[in-house]
């Protein structure tokens, strides 16, 4: 504003006339209050901005789960072939966060497994966008655990499960990620939960269902978990529904090292208590 | 009163090059904050056409995969069976979502696939097609590929037992393959990120479950139909 402006001027005019050395306290008060204006503008713009890089998925930040630490990845796209209930899959994580799975899926409409599931049933969720939460049963117990029940129970696209053997306390799964994890108030729970479950980027089978039919899978008694390696006659990562002649058929492809340069799991699945080799 | 420090200019000044440095980036993130998304899709576009034709296509393969959760009497099949119902009913709600919100009509008038308007080589398409059979161009075609006959659905409805399943998953596969065309051509040409997604989604999942569907008909001894034209 010019008037303010010259008034100011004539201010400044007089007080050098006034004093000698002079007192620009009318100075620095405006430049005080600019700067709080400029701070309070930018804070505001910043947290608003900040918001949308967080963990919700977009058009622009498909993956947010990239923002998070110690994630791993892997793709499975090609890699999504079912097996009937007596097949095994030879994983390459564990636990399992994609590959060939059993034709039915585990219920994941906010399920709490108090036993282990047998995994080629809890993969199949993460194809529909769900995301696993899994405990090793020695090491989270009470307080922990009840955090984690609290967390999934009645949520949708959520389950929960113990996991024998597993080599952290916590590991999360969704399709092709996975973060393990030790404490069960870890921020990052949140985090993978809001950027990976339904985002409809990472998941191949957008509008698939976490219910099931009553008749072919009932979550108050599912398929157990297996502890014991796959075997020689475990379904490869690579097997397609089109590969062999089906199950039925009995001429499963041999089992080979997971595809990619993947160290080969040892066996497959590591005995309990015993920690897998690598990360 | 003492006079002003000696440190006092460079702070004041330093305050003042702060603020607008702030000022400046907040400007910045004011211009990238609203919501850029592309205008509404008009009513000859690729994403309406594609989720209304589609809308269609998939509440056919609902209407199938129904019938077989209630008849059939094989646990895989009527486990699949659900698992199409479910996630096809699902994307066609969001379709008839994202037409609600252009102010697009929720189906098609007239003919169908208008919007492939350059789909003359169509990539994606199931092997065998033989070109022009289905090459809608945009003049549109009366009935989409794959989609089931009345007379079919009424062989399917009369039918029980082993010789259901048989019918449904051969129904089925040919609905699946018949929808490639219109999805792989969405996967490209729409202007929505979103529906882009979608649809190349049903391209890659339509393709797996396709393959589920061709072992299940072997493991019964039965043949794909023909593929659609």
């Amino acid at each position: 504003m010019p008037s303010g402006k010259s008034s100011k001027a004539v201010r400044n005019a007089r007080s050098v006339v006034a004093a000698t050395k002079p007192k620009p306290w009318g100075t620095v008060a405006a430049v005080l209050a600019v700067l709080v204006f400029a701070v309070g503008i930018f804070g505001y713009l910043y947290l608003r901005y900040d918001e949308r890089r967080t963990f919700t998925p977009t058009a622009e930040n498909k993956d947010p789960s990239a923002q998070i630490e110690g994630v791993v990845t892997e793709d499975y796209s090609h890699r999504r072939g079912h097996v009937s209930a007596t097949q095994r899959v030879a994983y390459d994580h564990f636990p399992p966060f994609g590959g060939p799975h059993d034709a039915t899926w585990a219920a994941c409409n906010g399920v709490v497994y108090d036993k282990p599931v047998r995994n080629e049933n809890m993969v199949h969720p993460l194809e529909h966008g769900a995301v696993w939460i899994t405990y090793n049963p020695d090491h989270v117990t009470g307080d922990a655990l009840q955090a984690l029940k609290d967390r999934v129970e009645g949520q949708g696209y959520l389950m929960l499960s113990p996991y024998p053997g597993l080599d952290t306390p916590i590991s999360l799964q969704s399709w092709g990620h996975q973060l393990k994890l030790s404490d069960a108030k870890d921020k990052r729970i949140d985090q993978f939960i809001q950027s990976l479950r339904l985002n409809e980027y990472t998941y191949p089978e957008v509008g698939a269902s976490c219910d099931v039919l009553p008749s072919a899978f009932d979550p108050a008694n599912p398929p157990p978990f297996v502890a014991a390696p796959p075997g020689p006659g475990a379904v490869p990562l690579d097997y397609s529904s089109q590969s062999g002649s089906g199950p039925m058929s009995g001429a499963v492809p041999p089992a080979a090292p997971a595809p990619g340069g993947a160290p080969p799991p040892a066996g497959g699945q590591p005995a309990p208590g015993a920690p897998p080799a690598g990360q | 009163m003492s006079p002003a420090p000696r440190w006092l200019h460079p702070l004041v000044a330093g305050g003042a090059v702060l603020a607008i440095l702030l000022l400046g980036a907040s400007l910045g993130m004011l211009v990238q904050l609203p919501g850029r998304g592309p205008a509404q899709p008009g009513a000859a576009s690729v994403d309406v056409g594609f989720s209304q034709d589609m809308s269609v296509h998939h509440r056919q393969a609902v209407l199938m995969a129904g019938l077989a959760r209630e008849r059939s009497s094989d646990p895989v099949i009527r486990s699949l069976a659900f698992d199409i119902e479910r996630t096809q009913l699902e994307q066609v709600g969001r379709m008839q979502g994202w037409l609600s919100l252009w102010n697009a009509a929720p189906l098609p008038t007239g003919r169908y696939m208008t919007w492939m308007t350059d789909a003359a080589p169509m990539p994606g398409m199931a092997h065998g097609s033989d070109p022009g059979a289905s090459d809608p161009g945009a003049a549109g075609v009366t009935t989409m590929p794959g989609m089931a006959s009345q007379a079919d659905l009424d062989r399917l409805g009369a039918a029980s037992g082993k010789a259901f399943d048989v019918l449904f998953l051969q129904l089925m596969l040919r609905h699946h393959q018949g929808g490639l065309p219109m999805a792989s051509y969405a996967a490209t040409h729409a202007e929505t990120a979103q529906v882009r997604n979608l649809a190349q989604k049903i391209v890659v999942s339509q393709t797996s479950e396709g393959e589920y569907l061709t072992q299940l008909l072997a493991q019964r001894g039965a043949r794909p139909l023909p593929p659609p034209t």
